[in-house]
């Protein structure tokens, strides 16, 4: 097994330079079979693809650039939605919103996880009982049973307005002021944070532990030894859990219809883009709007991972040993 | 390694390609109609809106209409009222609307315009379906353009619900004919005696305001659009807006946290207006005792109410017309169905179905009562039209007023989105 895949490997660019012609009518009909089977395996999934990704894609794209309520041909009608979209107090507002919620919860979500990865990455006893522990809301956390027990927390008269009150300032249930609420649905994602936590405890664990003894023997302190050994030794998985969640925020969408009890408020407090973009399409019957939304935030995202992406020569650091 | 042809590759290859064409087949298979099989019985799909509650009772009618009808089987569904409408706009949209729903004069002209909905009248003509014996017109909140689309089940009218207790407390008593001025006192005085709100937010209620535009001559909506101007509205929001500042009116924060919760059950204001056979609701959520008072009038004499409706309609697509609508008169007009509803839906609709149920409650005797005094009084006027679209109309006025009503918006600002929201619901 082991020398066919070499042999492949080997041979293949070979071929290629030396008859690059003779490739497409290169006769291998074992070749092509198992070319096929493999096709063939793969077509459930490929159905689902084109099916019920690619499909609907192609299908909202169109819809962007078109007036369309549902129940009539859409109508074409060019850039409209999009121009209507920065003139719509509505979807600047959702806008606001969303990147109020990406940009403070995102950060306090990577902080917590790293935090608590730090600590949890010593040996200690009991040590399997809090990684588990500290990992389950990230299982839970999506349900929209946990909505509702956020809604209830968050109230006024529930438990942390009552802290709260106990602690000396009174701003009242959360869930109902529209200044607030928002927070509560920054809570609930930090609240998560053990699935990026998982994934820094992995990336911790690969660290090589000559380098902090090493450091230790040059009289390096705890946080010499964080800055400077193991931040840009974990820098890759960092760059990995900011990417990942980053995205993952700009899509939040049932946390805040549950809080908010589906109307995405009070006073559009929770209006999240994906929540507006939701209203707009299946309640407004607005569908060539949001479809419009939805590629605008497909745009958005894709910049912001470019801009990440281009950011990470400045400070993710991989080991550049070709081994 | 590519060209060894043992036979157990293909196999695996026709067992491959043997899944992958029965797959393809049971998509298409599983995509076909169900209803109508050998024995001549038929399948029709059934709808609503409600609670756990009512979907007990419906089963129950069901059940009754199944043994009269052996030949006819009902599939049901329900959700909430919101779930409800994005499920049916997403089923209609895809050409698979349920046969028969329940309906509301909100959705008809929605609907109708994109011809979802059957128009019963042939059905009535081929004898299906019967329209005698409705009580007070009520059919009329089915008609459109001289179309039946919706048959009503039950009546109901808007109401003021107040508790009873905080009222005596404050030495307060509702009365026939009182005006505007003397509500507003009412609550101010409410307040001040029991510190408790007087309402629970009457400037966010579309159909409040519809019956303060009605007593002055205009409507909230007009054939095709809204019936009043920015003028009227700001004039209407501003007044809502001080007296939450005021206090006599509950603080839309508290009412946005007692949902699903009313806040007048939940003790945070001391009277809502809602629809009359909603006072159910009230005793089984909150633990003070609730009755219902006369709506305020500006002239001393005229509320501006009219009788509206939960219906049955029709899908415009089902394939067996007939039967649905078999379905549909047994509902109305059927005596055990009407004992086994109650006015769960509104006062019965059919006098056969009126005079069958006799209320054993006091909230239900007194709902009964009361549209039996409006009646009377001589009050009630024909319902005005709602264009398509009066649906999402009625969320943004009940969201822009709970904005400014927090004071998120000012109203003006809040007056004009209404105004540019109304507009592209209308053109929708």
């Amino acid at each position: 097994m082991g020398r066919a895949v070499t042999l492949v490997k080997d041979s293949a660019p070979a071929a290629r330079k030396a008859r690059p012609a003779a490739r497409a009518t290169e006769g291998r009909p074992g070749r092509r079979r198992e070319n096929l089977a493999g096709y063939l395996f793969m077509s459930p999934w490929i159905a689902g693809f084109l099916l019920l990704t690619a499909g609907p894609m192609v299908a909202s794209l169109y819809f962007a650039f078109t007036d369309y309520n549902l129940f009539t041909t859409p109508k074409w009608v060019g850039f409209d939605n999009f121009t209507k979209m920065f003139d719509d107090p509505r979807w600047q507002k959702s806008v606001e919103v969303t990147a109020k919620y990406v940009i403070i919860g995102t950060p306090l979500k990577l902080l917590l996880a790293l935090g608590v990865a730090l600590l949890l990455a010593q040996s200690r006893r009991g040590q399997a009982f809090y990684r588990a522990a500290f990992y389950a809301p990230s299982l839970i956390g999506a349900s929209v049973s946990v909505g509702f027990v956020w809604r209830s927390l968050f109230s006024d008269g529930a438990v942390v307005d009552r802290t709260q009150t106990f602690l000396g300032f009174h701003v009242g249930g959360w869930v109902g002021s529209a200044d607030w609420v928002l927070y509560c649905l920054v809570a609930l994602t930090v609240w998560q944070f053990g699935a990026p936590m998982v994934i820094f405890l992995a990336g911790l664990k690969q660290v090589p532990k000559e380098l902090y003894e090493a450091a230790e023997m040059d009289g390096a302190g705890p946080l010499r030894r964080f800055w400077n050994i193991t931040l840009p030794m974990i820098s890759p998985v960092l760059f990995f859990n900011v990417l990942l969640e980053t995205i993952h925020s700009f899509q939040i969408f049932g946390s805040a219809y549950v809080v908010s009890n589906t109307y995405c408020g009070p006073a559009d407090g929770t209006l999240v883009y994906t929540c507006y973009l939701y209203q707009q399409g299946f309640k407004n019957s607005q569908m060539g709007f949001a479809s419009a939304m939805a590629w605008m935030l497909l745009l958005a995202v894709a910049l912001v991972t470019a801009v990440l992406f281009w950011s990470q020569k400045k400070w993710v650091h991989y080991e550049e040993d070709a081994r | 390694m590519g060209t060894s042809r043992n036979p157990e590759r293909r196999t695996i290859l026709k067992a491959a390609g043997a899944s992958a064409a029965a797959l393809g087949l049971a998509a298409t298979t599983g995509c076909g109609g169900e209803s109508g099989s050998g024995n001549g019985a038929v399948t029709i799909r059934y709808s609503w809106w409600g609670a756990e509650e009512r979907a007990k009772k419906i089963n129950r009618t069901i059940a009754l209409f199944e043994k009269k009808y052996p030949k006819i089987k009902v599939k049901t569904d329900f959700q909430t009222y919101q779930s409800f409408w994005e499920k049916f706009q997403t089923q209609a949209a895809g050409g698979n609307p349920p046969d028969v729903f329940q309906n509301a004069v909100a959705f008809l002209r929605k609907y109708d315009k994109r011809r979802i909905l059957l128009d019963l009248k042939s059905q009535v003509q081929a004898g299906n379906l019967s329209l005698d014996h409705f009580r007070a017109d009520v059919t009329k909140v089915g008609e459109v353009d001289g179309k039946q689309l919706g048959i009503p089940v039950g009546s109901n009218t808007m109401a003021l619900v107040v508790d009873k207790k905080v009222f005596q407390k404050a030495g307060v008593e509702p009365h026939a004919g009182w005006t505007w001025d003397d509500y507003f006192k009412a609550l101010k005085t409410v307040h001040d005696r029991t510190k408790v709100p007087g309402d629970t937010g009457y400037f966010t209620i579309m159909y409040l305001y519809d019956l303060y535009l009605r007593q002055n001559g205009k409507a909230f909506f007009a054939k095709d659009g809204l019936g009043f101007d920015q003028a009227d509205l700001t004039e209407w929001w501003t007044d809502g807006y001080n007296r939450v500042k005021a206090g006599i009116v509950t603080d839309p924060k508290v009412v946005q946290q007692d949902m699903p919760k009313s806040s007048l059950s939940a003790g945070h204001g001391a009277s809502e207006f809602t629809w009359d056979n909603f006072t159910v609701r009230y005793s089984a959520e909150g633990d003070s005792t609730y009755g219902l008072a006369p709506i305020p009038t500006t002239d001393g004499k005229h509320t501006g109410q009219y009788l509206a409706s939960l219906m049955l309609s029709a899908s415009a697509r089902t394939s067996h017309p007939k039967e649905v609508t078999q379905f549909i008169d047994f509902m109305v007009h059927d005596p055990e169905v009407g004992k086994i509803m109650g006015y769960d839906r509104g006062i019965l609709a059919t006098t056969e179905q009126y005079a069958a149920y006799q209320p054993a409650d006091a909230v239900s005797k007194e709902i009964a009562q009361y549209e039996e005094d409006t009646a009377k009084s001589g009050v009630l006027g024909t319902i005005t039209p709602h264009p398509s679209g009066a649906d999402t109309v009625e969320a943004a006025f009940l969201r822009l007023g709970g904005d400014l009503g927090q004071g998120k918006t000012k109203v003006t600002d809040a007056v004009k989105q209404f105004f540019t929201e109304a507009e592209a619901a209308f053109q929708a």
